[in-house]
């Protein structure tokens, strides 16, 4: 691992950050953390006070403006409750930890398929894809024939395919390495043997290979939009379906939805969002905190945004001045 | 967020709410006009956390806009009938101030000059001085439909379709009307909206020097009126009411109106309400928003502080949206009032 990291941080790193109880999202260090839960949770409606804890939100709103505080500020739906006790990352119940890794440790994989899907990379730090590669292998005149004659045959139907309009799932069998024949890249590992540190009884990643269809699979079944043909790598067989986890089929991963929700609830946050969000956004942009955005959050930037009342002559009280229900004509109603 | 200190007016509207507004000076009253042909009249109870209904006023159409007089017992009504009506709130009594050729969207009352005007899908606005009822308004011809009309101290903005916005002059409009001239007055100020939609609402800044306008398309502008280069240099505007769509809609924002602004008396600072069903509080000199306030069941309609600045009415019902066939208000209307922490609606002041 003594490699430079190009910006995707690796599981551990992910699930070593310090994240907010109340809102899922995570931080670079513990000082932000604690500053963020003052600023969006523990901040005193009236006066403005920062608090360390909810209880001690609480007990200020009781003293100083005699006030009950019934619930946490800006926080998600099921984690409004005064009853635990946060600060920082203390406090924080057993079973939610263990949720929140849980979820860190899917997006992770999954924006790693995705990144491998979209790169055509081996996944990094993989003995098993990269053991291969170093062996220096010989093919003798026969062999190196024979593959010529297969790469012509696969040449020549996917150009056949590609000029009547079908897409190959088929990769480029041109610019391998000799030792990987015609096979693109080796199959992953159904289910990562993987343990979340401090999670010792989480269950491997992914909950199923469901999710990975077996090699040599294409793509149809999946609501993926078809890559164009002309596309420099093909999908690999193995592409993951850009769908995020809770969506079609997966499995019900209630946070991601929440925190999906309430992010879309929320329109920009304030300025200690904004602070926070730039610390992070120099050190890795684009993965980790994002990644319940994960596969959507590349085309929906660019996608239009819907207004819901586009008329830009008239105005809502005309049009709704012309229903039966409240046209007023004159003498008629006198 | 504090829930003891909002409530909910116990007998609201019956249909959606095109206005509220409240009462000037000490009073606690509140006027609310509904597209159920009502204006509804609430007292805020002085103590307790609830608002109770002291009257109706039934009109023969849609109630298009409202506003106080001089007094807490007299208001103004714009009505779909066409008529600017003036209501005595003690005795019910209604007169009718002038006659538009069509429904009238907006009334305004200037309590410095003693001015109420009014402005009418007709392309007109009329200018009746109050200390005189019996005589005519003044007519002032407008280029484009007016759909917004706001007043401070000495400065009226109208805003029109097209982006069209004229300020105008009170005191200039005070003086054409008691000399009874027949050239209507020009506008001070002749503008085009900084927005690239259609005006949704205005509001003048309590301290004259400039306004804000918002757009159907999920943005609101501040403005001054001083026309020096500095100070038009200082103006901004910004995007908010929007909701990021859910992916399996397609994705991108849903852009809602900005439905209603309304300026805090005291503070500066100013509210918007939108179709998105939120009320957020920002402060106009440091180009922040201050705080967003919990989602209401449906569109925010309008807005209104107190004169105080102690209270923030917040008028809820559906909103229209494209391409709907049908619309009513009914049973989703409701109308919350918040009462305010001392500092809750101060600004920081600018950077």
């Amino acid at each position: 691992m003594g490699k430079k990291k190009r910006g995707h941080p690796d599981v551990e790193e992910l699930l070593g950050r310090p994240w907010c109880y109340y809102c899922e999202r995570d931080f670079e260090d513990l000082k932000l953390l604690i500053s963020h839960q003052k600023a969006k949770h523990f901040k005193c409606d009236r006066c403005g006070k920062r608090l360390n804890t909810a209880g001690g939100l609480s007990v200020h709103m009781n003293q100083v403006h005699k006030e009950n505080l019934s619930s946490v500020e800006n926080a998600l739906p099921n984690r409004q409750g005064l009853d635990i006790e946060i600060f920082g990352m203390e406090g924080v119940p057993e079973d939610i930890l263990q949720q929140h890794n849980q979820r860190i440790i899917q997006n992770f994989y999954t924006a790693q398929a995705e990144r491998q899907a979209a790169t055509g990379n081996p996944p990094r730090g993989q003995p098993g894809s990269q053991g291969p590669a170093k062996k220096l292998k010989y093919e003798t005149p026969e062999e190196l024939k024979k593959r010529l004659a297969e790469y012509r045959t696969k040449s020549a139907t996917q150009k056949a395919a590609a000029a009547s309009g079908v897409a190959l799932p088929s990769a480029p069998a041109d610019g391998q390495s000799p030792a990987q024949g015609t096979t693109p890249f080796p199959p992953p590992q159904p289910g990562y043997p993987y343990g979340a540190p401090g999670a010792p009884g989480a269950p491997p990643y992914p909950a199923s290979g469901q999710a990975l269809p077996p090699p040599g699979a294409t793509t149809a079944p999946f609501p993926l939009p078809a890559r164009p043909p002309s596309g420099s790598a093909g999908a690999p067989p193995y592409f993951y379906n850009g769908a995020p986890p809770g969506y079609p089929g997966g499995a019900p991963s209630t946070v991601d939805d929440l925190v999906a929700s309430a992010s879309r609830q929320g329109p920009s946050g304030d300025d200690i969002d904004q602070l926070i969000r730039m610390a992070e956004a120099g050190i890795k942009p684009g993965a980790g905190s994002k990644g319940e955005e994960g596969a959507g959050a590349g085309d929906k930037k660019k996608k239009g945004s819907r207004m819901v009342y586009a008329d830009t002559d008239v105005s809502p009280e005309e049009k709704m001045a012309l229903l039966p229900r409240y046209r007023w004509v004159e003498g008629a109603a006198a | 967020m504090a829930p003891a200190t909002q409530f909910e007016v116990a007998q609201p509207p019956n249909d959606a709410i095109s206005a509220l507004v409240f009462a000037p000076g000490a009073s606690r009253r509140l006027l609310v006009s509904s597209w159920d042909k009502n204006v509804y009249l609430y007292e805020v109870a002085s103590g307790a956390e609830e608002a109770g209904l002291v009257g109706t006023f039934e009109h023969r159409a849609p109630v298009l806009d409202v506003c106080f007089g001089a007094s807490p017992d007299e208001a103004f009504t714009a009505g779909m009938d066409h008529l600017v009506k003036r209501i005595d709130l003690a005795s019910g009594e209604q007169t009718v101030m002038s006659k538009h050729a069509e429904p009238v969207r907006c009334v305004v009352y200037s309590a410095d000059n003693s001015l109420l005007i009014s402005a009418s899908w007709d392309n007109t606005l009329h200018i009746h001085n109050c200390t005189a009822p019996s005589q005519p308004p003044l007519t002032i011809p407008l280029p484009g439909k007016p759909h917004a009309l706001a007043a401070s101290p000495t400065k009226l903005v109208v805003a029109m379709a097209a982006r069209l916005v004229h300020i105008y002059d009170l005191p200039t409009l005070a003086s054409a009307l008691s000399s009874q001239t027949n050239t209507p007055p020009q506008p001070w100020q002749q503008r085009e909206s900084s927005l690239k939609f259609l005006t949704r609402a205005v509001a003048c800044m309590p301290n004259d020097a400039g306004y804000a306008t918002s757009s159907i398309e999920g943005r609101v502008a501040v403005e001054w009126f001083e026309d020096t280069p500095e100070s038009q240099a200082r103006k901004y505007a910004f995007k908010c009411h929007r909701q990021a769509a859910p992916d399996d809609e397609g994705g991108g924002d849903v852009v809602y109106p900005v439905n209603a602004l309304a300026f805090h008396p005291r503070f500066g600072t100013f509210a918007s309400g939108g179709g998105d069903g939120t009320v957020a509080l920002w402060d106009a000199e440091a180009k922040r928003r201050m705080r967003q306030y919990q989602k209401f069941p449906d569109a925010v309609a309008a807005l209104a502080f107190s004169a105080d600045g102690r209270y923030l009415a917040v008028g809820v019902c559906p909103g229209f949206e494209t391409g709907m066939e049908d619309y009513s208000g009914e049973g989703r209307t409701k109308v919350f009032i918040r009462e305010l922490g001392e500092t809750e609606a101060k600004g920081k002041g600018a950077k």
